[in-house]
């Protein structure tokens, strides 16, 4: 692993952290959602840090260079994370639809509730 | 038999009153119930004023989730069929009872509205892809339907349960392929329908290949491991 690859890992990581612990004091991610990008960081680091961990593990599966190791790794754990994102997203809608729903069906019966006991208070005075 | 005719509505305004008018002077057996999918015009207002029978949705959910709030409604209620009705005016209610009688004595779970057994041509795009998707449901269900993108459709007690207890159930093509291959009995029965009577068609390209691509690969595909 070249020198600048390394400086910019930390860098690529430094950034990440102060984006995510920015965004929890903005309250704009949820404390769940933001262990992954600082398991994410902190992995960059130990990489940049020890790239001797990177050259024996691209050894030992066959790749040319210890480069082409951390990147296959970054792009797969990136598509992992977007794939549980979409399944996520899923749910939320789904969710989002059935509350949407069950607001629609329950309000349909309360005013239904409102009309009956308008109509027997009415019928009472007559 | 009890019958509910589901009407979602999602911007309609320009013909929503009209096409509920003409289904209660047609049909006063039927029940009926607007399902307002979070509009953003004057049909939720139209709805109120002309006291229709109607739910509203605080948000748009699209057509299948709005769909589902009508068979939920309808399996809670107690319905032994419901109707999938079109807000623009479209279906002709007057076919109703021709549905459900097809759907009763031949002990349907599904009536298909099909405008190719009245006589009708499906011309152009429209026509290939539906019969694209009919050679789809006939190659995976087994089934031959002349009308498979007929927007007017019955179901049965049965197949209501289904879509309000389901999950990711589209009123649509492929949920037909869906119910065929499960063993469900798909009836169709001649029907005519009319141009939309206001408001916009949802039929520009991209909602056209997005449609295509949603329906074939649900049957061809995904429809297996459901």
């Amino acid at each position: 692993m070249s020198l600048s690859l390394r400086v910019l890992c930390i860098v690529g990581a430094a950034a990440t952290f102060l984006i995510v612990t920015n965004s929890i004091r903005r309250s704009r991610m949820r404390m769940d959602d933001a262990i992954f990008w600082v398991a994410m960081s902190l992995g960059l680091v130990i990489v940049a840090v020890f790239p001797n961990i990177a050259t024996i593990l691209s050894r030992l599966l066959g790749f040319q260079a210890p480069s082409n190791f951390v990147f296959l790794a970054v792009i797969a754990i990136l598509l992992i994370k977007l794939f549980t994102l979409s399944t996520e997203v899923s749910a939320l809608k789904s969710r989002v639809n059935e509350l949407a729903q069950e607001e629609a069906l329950l309000s349909s019966d309360v005013e239904e509730l409102h009309r009956d006991d308008d109509g027997n208070r009415q019928s009472n005075h007559v | 038999m009890r019958i509910l005719a589901i009407i979602p509505a999602y911007n309609e305004e320009a013909c929503i009153e009209q096409t509920v008018r003409s289904l209660v002077e047609t049909c006063p057996d039927v029940d009926y119930l607007v399902v307002n999918d979070g509009s953003t015009d004057g049909t939720g207002r139209i709805l109120d004023e002309q006291t229709l029978a109607h739910v509203d949705l605080p948000i748009n959910t699209g057509l299948a989730s709005g769909f589902q709030t009508g068979m939920k409604y309808a399996h809670r209620h107690g319905y032994d069929a419901a109707v999938q009705f079109d807000a623009d005016g479209q279906h002709l209610p007057e076919y109703i009872p021709t549905m459900a009688r097809a759907l009763e004595e031949r002990d349907a779970d599904v009536t298909i509205a099909s405008r190719v057994l009245a006589g009708e041509r499906l011309g152009g795009a429209r026509g290939i892809g539906s019969r694209l998707i009919s050679s789809l449901i006939h190659l995976t269900g087994g089934v031959r339907l002349t009308d498979p993108t007929s927007g007017m459709r019955m179901y049965s007690a049965r197949m209501i349960r289904l879509f309000a207890e389901g999950y990711d159930l589209t009123p649509e093509p492929d949920t037909i392929a869906l119910i065929a291959r499960k063993g469900g009995i798909i009836v169709e029965v001649p029907a005519h329908m009319q141009e939309r009577q206001g408001g916009q068609s949802y039929l520009d390209l991209s909602h056209v290949i997005r449609y295509m691509a949603r329906t074939c690969v649900s049957i061809l595909l995904f429809q297996w491991f459901r």
